[in-house]
């Protein structure tokens, strides 16, 4: 039973050799690749069910007893991931090909897909540190595959500082793990947390934890390490910017997410203060980026940054509550990530331009587009009902019962900004004088086609959020179960 | 000698970065090769140097460096060869395609 | 009850069939329907020995967020005027506005924002009560928008949102505060908790950031800049939403809060002297208003400082004052924003300078806009409901307890004099407003429109709500008994029952209430010579000018800083990321002493190492000085295979082995990709910027070396790696330890590595493969 949790890595693996043979021929490939899609997503789903009935599915590799082989470690937070995970892909995947030139379809896309799929996935589950690094550079290496398709001039250019950041990052990475290894003698997280409590996280260890913070935070685009970020999610494709905004800065919260409640708690006045701060910094920086730019693009690029900013600062509050709210908050972020980078792919189609300023009256040539627009602003925001509040109201719970006010206000003068920013679309792009015909009238069409996988993630936030009874008692559990590093330990480490 | 091996690694990520901080792309380019091999040093520095056989079982043998470490370098010289061989590419096209291998040049605020 | 707050909601859904089967029948028909069933469900609660009435209904109970519904005396109401007001104005709106217009939308915001703030006024849990306040802040944002074709509408939505959502935000950082340290979301069992509340060290910052969600929605000086900016809202959300309403969420949240908050000191001379001063300010600035609306906007927002005011004073006399007043304003206020809805409609024009004698025309549009500004004004007259209003606002601001000292009583006994200033300028701008539109010289002929009566249907709602005026003003404890004392009551957490009459005798209220209209009159008569005050008072201190300079600074700025340092350079992004990385890195480890050296476990040093060393140093270096670019590839490639030569003198056979292979491999493609480069050039680096990278890779490589020194010397545990030596061949069946960990142990690792491969071999095939045709753009 426990193997169907590596085929939730070797499926989309699987899949992407297949797309990769298939590469020519796309009226095979593009249903097969949604068929494929889909399987995983059940796959995911089915896993989740295993899971929450049976608890926690650890996977020893080659049957190797843990802390000697490769673990992966499927317990409620990483399968819940790789269920966001795949179900995202699957609205991605039916979008692209009305988003993908014929070329870049053939050259590896879905490929690369699914391969960025089983990265991702493989991050989420894995139990092992050095494994984690491996997975991390599958996802890169995919990225890099997607970042490049295409081939245009800044998307090449931007490409290049994308992969040199993140190449310096992943060499940090596995120094780090070295180090790591060097003091508590292995690389297995449930023994090394193990033994780093043992310890009381002594001499070296917090600096070696601040080392592996600031390796996942380059990822996971955290204040002052995100300079990297917004550009190169603008150039591609869109439904690569929806890949990498959804999934790419997020397993960079997972890990620092992971790594700082099993691993690294035995410093928490330091570590988990510094959190606090950069957080809240992340947050006004991120969203002041996002107010600066007229490129549609851009700005939802930019709003990735103080979402993060809302994460950490979970991580940094570190009670059951706020970490409850930092999952219910990183299950959200994905969603409406990956909806919005889709959507403002289709804002930029149908307008012609990805500038703000040249946009007025959309609504009236697409008034189911512009209502997803707003709706989508409102989730982003953090407006109730919708999902992003459930994670939002956690976290200024948890901040504020224990009196981290700084915090607490800069996320709400943040959320207040982060609505400016993305309301200026609505009212700029969507209202205005009626015109004859929509700029592009011959792009109507595909344009309707495209929303419909938007619409359908939009809707998973409108349930996450109306429905949060139904979903927020397991992240609840989340919560209590990331405060207790030993649940983990004794689920992986069997004495 | 894990001091003297600490050090050198040290300078290789020292000149490494400062490859890296430098305008033309081929600088920047071995300046992440040089990273990648201090990266390498310091893993193996970090398993003891030198206490015992290379590690292939041999009969009489009880001491034998630590493998894991050196394990992992394998996987991450391979991971490191297919990235840089990919930058090398990228960095290629890129430069042709702007037509400046200056990455001060490479700034960029057109994102078509 | 939950049937009555959703019912909104669900027509609402319905609303875009409806218009699209009956095509011919105008929406607003189907739409009066629902606020009038609400208002009849509610209207039987009223009653002698009303209880309060609870209803709990499940929804998210984990997040302790259930529809609690509360339905007391104030939120009667509230209600009750939320549905009377409403079934008048839906009424009113199939007149005003025409079939072309996009009917559909428009009702559909409208039983949004009913249904929200039916919610707003019922709701005992906070975080329910928080989630309908943002619906009614963008229900408002949305019907300022309705005519979005035009730049004021979009202007005024904005703005509309940006400040009441602010304060929604804050409202949501107090609610939860006041959750946080009761246990509890309920507001009615936050307040049986009211002492934990009020000395908990962050009361005062509580009480501020509700209050701030207050004023920003009932437009308190200096948040009222928003509600003038919504008058291009049609003109029945403006008598809706922007008077008798959503405007009067906030007044509903202070009078919620009241037994609670009023307890501190903070909240008299908070509340109060805001109240006052909006008070004065608004009809101060009413007065200068050319639109129609404008004046009636800034009615609104003075009204509702009076309102506040009284709340502030909080003495049982100023409360009941205040709920008896929510209700009269609705009355008058709403019947004057259909006054000025049917003078745009008949002559084209809400501009006063261009009104004038349009008596003749409307004559029965003008008795109601007579009748509904006398009683705005307070004229003492005995059918007017705003004068009885006006006599207990007076009457409660001269009683004020002038036994305390400081602040309070500094404050206390300045109040009744602002408050004759303000009701002065309240007394000049309902005569302005009425005889301005409706007496004196007319150009009629100028008018867009030839003037003529208003259709029946379009009267009706005005007509009803000033009988109310009348009806209140004749017989006031028709209302009083059964009404306004359960709203006073509920307000103040206890009974509060008090006698409504025409004639006082002759005592300061009543001589405040002549000194009014004695100055009102002598001032509305001499306006054109004191007009120019007003280059002076706003003028100097327009807080419009400041929003629309903090919006555009906001933009400006976060450009002029985000430009500042996202440039695009990878150069300075590096040294930003790596100066972050040291400057705490380095301050952690000295923090918690975690740089260490133990000498005891060293292997010892060797010639041929350090010699080897020393090469790579030099290569190291020498990629840094080297002119010519095949000189640094090789140079570099030196420093590979001494590290394959390290990895020998280190018994690492294999990696020596991959190491050669790869590095040979490296260098090759090095030469192959930049033959085709740029040669290297002088770099003409700033002085600054290379002592930066000096400063910087040395400071890094420091780092490195010191964590990796510590790390080593601080050795806890046994490495895991003996289970590999001892298993090796029994379970991998190998006698390469490394081989079989890479292909046995950790084989997941190698699986992906090759994944790895395989990827960026598909990458830098469609590198140099895809070629795109020009792309449209």
């Amino acid at each position: 039973m426990s193997n169907l949790l590596a085929l939730t890595i070797i499926w989309p693996l699987i899949a992407g050799i297949i797309a990769a043979f298939l590469n020519n021929k796309k009226r095979v490939v593009r249903p097969l690749a949604q068929l494929f899609a889909v399987i995983s997503s059940a796959l995911a789903i089915l896993v989740l069910y295993l899971v929450s009935a049976n608890g926690t599915i650890v996977l020893e590799t080659g049957s190797y007893e843990a802390p000697f082989g490769i673990v992966l470690v499927g317990d409620l937070l990483s399968v819940t991931l790789v269920v966001t995970t795949n179900i995202i892909a699957t609205a991605c995947v039916f979008y692209a090909p009305k988003s993908l030139t014929e070329k870049q379809e053939s050259f590896f896309f879905y490929s690369f897909f699914f391969m960025l799929i089983t990265g991702v996935s493989g991050a989420f589950l894995t139990g092992d540190i050095f494994n984690l690094f491996v997975f991390f550079e599958v996802l890169l290496m995919a990225s890099y595959g997607l970042i490049v398709l295409g081939n245009g001039k800044a998307q090449l250019r931007e490409s290049l500082k994308y992969v040199l950041i993140n190449l310096f990052s992943s060499m940090l990475f596995v120094t780090t793990v070295a180090f790591l290894y060097s003091v508590v003698g292995s690389v297995n997280m449930a023994q090394v947390a193990q033994r780093v409590q043992e310890v009381e996280q002594q001499g070296v260890l917090t600096t070696i934890a601040i080392l592996f913070f600031f390796v996942f935070a380059t990822k996971a685009a955290v204040f002052p390490l995100y300079y990297w970020l917004p550009r190169p999610y603008v150039v591609p494709n869109p439904v690569v910017s929806a890949l990498f905004g959804a999934l790419l800065t997020k397993v960079g919260i997972y890990s620092i997410l992971r790594i700082f409640t099993l691993i690294f708690v035995g410093e928490l006045d330091l570590t988990h203060t510094i959190f606090i701060y950069l957080a809240a910094f992340t947050m006004i920086f991120g969203v002041i980026g996002a107010l600066s730019t007229h490129n549609v693009k851009l700005i939802v690029a930019y709003n990735i940054i103080p979402a993060v900013g809302f994460m950490l600062m979970g991580i940094g509050i570190f009670s059951e509550v706020s970490i409850s709210g930092t999952i219910y908050y990183l299950i959200n972020d994905m969603i409406i990530k990956a909806a919005l980078f889709l959507l403002v792919g289709v804002i930029a189609y149908v307008a012609g331009t990805s500038d703000l300023r040249k946009m007025s009256g959309l609504i009236h040539h697409y008034p189911a587009l512009g209502w997803l627009m707003f709706i989508s602003t409102l989730v982003l925001a953090g407006i109730p009902p919708f999902s992003g509040f459930v994670g939002k109201l956690l976290l200024i719970q948890g901040g504020l019962a224990n009196e981290e006010i700084m915090v607490v206000i800069a996320s709400l003068v943040s959320s207040l900004l982060i609505l400016f920013s993305m309301i200026r679309i609505f009212v700029r792009g969507f209202w205005g004088e009626k015109t004859k015909s929509p700029p592009h009238p011959e792009r109507s069409k595909s344009a309707g086609r495209m929303i419909w996988p938007i619409a359908f993630l939009l809707s998973l936030t409108v349930l996450l959020g109306v429905g949060a009874e139904w979903f927020y008692p397991p992240v609840e559990w989340m919560g209590e179960y990331l405060m207790d590093p030993q649940m983990y330990i004794d689920s992986v480490i069997k004495e | 000698m894990e001091i003297v091996m600490s050090i050198l690694a040290g300078i290789l990520f020292m000149t490494g970065v400062y490859n890296l901080l430098q305008k033309q792309l081929l600088r920047i380019v071995i300046g992440t090769a040089l990273i990648s091999h201090g990266a390498h040093l310091f893993i193996l520095t970090m398993g003891e140097l030198k206490r015992g056989a290379p590690p292939i079982l041999t009969d009489g043998i009880e001491q034998y460096t630590d493998p894991l470490p050196q394990a992992l370098i394998l996987t991450s010289i391979v991971i490191s060869f297919g990235v840089t061989s990919l930058l090398l590419v990228l960095a290629y096209r890129a430069s042709k395609l702007n037509g400046t291998d200056n990455m001060e040049q490479l700034r960029g605020n057109d994102y078509e | 009850m939950l049937l009555a707050v959703l019912l909104p909601f669900i027509i609402a859904i319905f609303i875009p069939l409806l218009s699209r089967w009956k095509h011919n029948l105008h929406t607003g028909f189907f739409v009066t329907a629902v606020p009038v069933v609400i208002f009849i469900y509610f209207i039987r609660f009223i009653g002698q020995g009303f209880e309060p009435v609870e209803r709990e209904y499940s929804w998210i109970p984990s997040l302790d967020m259930n529809i609690l519904l509360y339905l007391d005396g104030l939120s009667l109401l509230f209600v009750l005027l939320i549905s009377g007001i409403g079934s008048l104005v839906a009424f009113y709106s199939i007149y005003y506005l025409h079939k072309s217009e996009q009917l559909g939308h428009f009702y559909v915001y409208f039983l949004l924002f009913m249904g929200s703030m039916l919610g707003v006024v019922l709701s005992d849990n906070v975080f329910v009560l928080y989630t309908f306040w943002e619906f009614t802040s963008l229900s408002s944002f949305l019907l300022i928008g309705f005519w979005n074709h035009r730049e004021g509408s979009r202007y005024g939505a904005l703005k509309s949102m940006l400040i009441t959502v602010f304060g929604g935000l804050s409202l949501l950082g107090g609610l939860v505060y006041l959750s946080v340290i009761t246990g509890t979301s309920s507001i009615q069992e936050i307040m049986s908790q009211r002492e934990l509340v009020l000395n908990h060290e962050f009361f005062p910052l509580i009480l501020g950031l509700i209050l701030l969600g207050a004023f920003t929605k009932s437009a308190q000086f200096p948040f009222h800049i928003w509600l003038p900016d919504a008058m291009e809202a049609p003109t029945p959300v403006s008598a809706y939403l922007h008077s008798a309403t959503m405007v009067k969420a906030g007044i509903f949240l202070v009078a919620r809060f009241f037994p609670m908050l009023s307890v501190s000191e903070w909240f008299f001379i908070i509340v109060s002297t805001v109240g006052i001063f909006t008070l004065c300010w608004g009809s101060y600035m009413a007065v200068r208003q050319t639109d129609l609306k404008a004046i009636l906007a800034f009615s609104t927002i003075s009204q509702l400082g009076m309102i506040m005011a009284m709340l502030g004073f909080g003495t049982e006399l100023a409360i009941f004052a205040a709920a008896f007043h929510i209700l009269n304003h609705a009355t008058f206020k709403g019947s004057l924003f259909m006054v000025a809805g049917i003078v745009d409609h008949e002559t084209g024009s809400r501009d006063i300078r261009r009104l004038g004698g349009l008596m003749t025309f409307l004559p029965i549009t003008a008795t109601l806009a007579l009748v509904a500004s006398f009683s705005m004004a307070g004229v003492p007259l005995p059918f007017l409901n705003g004068f009885y209003s006006k006599e207990l606002f007076f009457q409660s601001v001269y009683e004020l307890d002038l036994s305390v000292t400081g602040i309070i009583a500094f404050l206390q006994s300045i109040f009744p004099y602002l408050a004759v200033f303000g009701s002065i300028f309240t007394f000049v701008y309902s005569m302005y407003f009425f005889f301005g539109t409706f007496r004196g010289q007319g150009r009629i002929e100028k008018l867009p429109k030839k003037p003529h009566e208003a259709p029946i249907g379009m009267l009706v709602s005005p007509l009803l709500l000033v009988v109310g005026v009348i009806v209140i003003g004749l017989i006031p404890d028709l209302i009083n008994k059964p009404f306004v004392e359960h709203a006073a009551s509920a307000i103040g957490g206890a009974d509060i029952s008090k006698d409504i009459y025409f004639w006082h005798g002759i005592k300061p209220p009543f001589i405040m209430s002549i000194t009014v209209v004695v100055f009102g009159t002598i001032l509305f008569l001499v306006r054109p010579k004191w007009a120019s005050v007003y280059k002076i008072v706003p003028g100097i201190l327009s807080l419009n000018k400041f929003y629309d300079g903090l919006v555009a600074r906001t933009e400006r700025y976060s450009t002029v800083i985000t430009d500042g340092y996202m440039n695009g350079s990878l150069g300075r992004y590096m040294r930003l990321i790596l100066v972050a990385i040291m400057l705490v890195t380095f301050s952690v480890m000295i923090y918690t002493g975690g740089f260490t050296v133990d000498t005891g476990n060293l292997s010892d040093i060797r010639v041929h190492e350090l010699l080897i060393a020393l090469v790579m140093v030099i290569a190291a270096f020498g990629t840094i000085v080297a002119k010519n670019r095949i000189a640094a590839i090789l140079i570099l490639g030196v420093v590979g295979y001494g590290l394959a030569m390290l990895f020998v003198v280190y018994r690492a056979p294999d990696l020596a082995l991959t190491q050669l292979i790869i590095e040979t491999v490296t260098v090759g493609l090095f030469l192959l990709v930049f033959y085709h480069l740029p040669k290297l050039k002088k770099t003409s680096e700033s002085p600054f910027t290379k002592t930066m990278n000096v400063i910087i890779s040395a400071g890094f490589g420091l780092l490195m070396t010191m964590v990796a020194i510590s790390a080593h010397s601080s050795k806890l545990f046994d490495s895991m790696s003996s289970y590999f030596v001892d298993n090796s061949y029994e379970l991998g069946g190998g006698d390469n330890i490394v081989n079989v960990i890479l292909v046995d142990f950790r084989g997941l690792d190698t699986l992906f590595e090759i994944a790895v491969l395989g990827i960026a071999a598909m990458a830098v095939f469609s590198l140099i493969r895809l070629r795109e045709k020009k792309k449209e753009e």
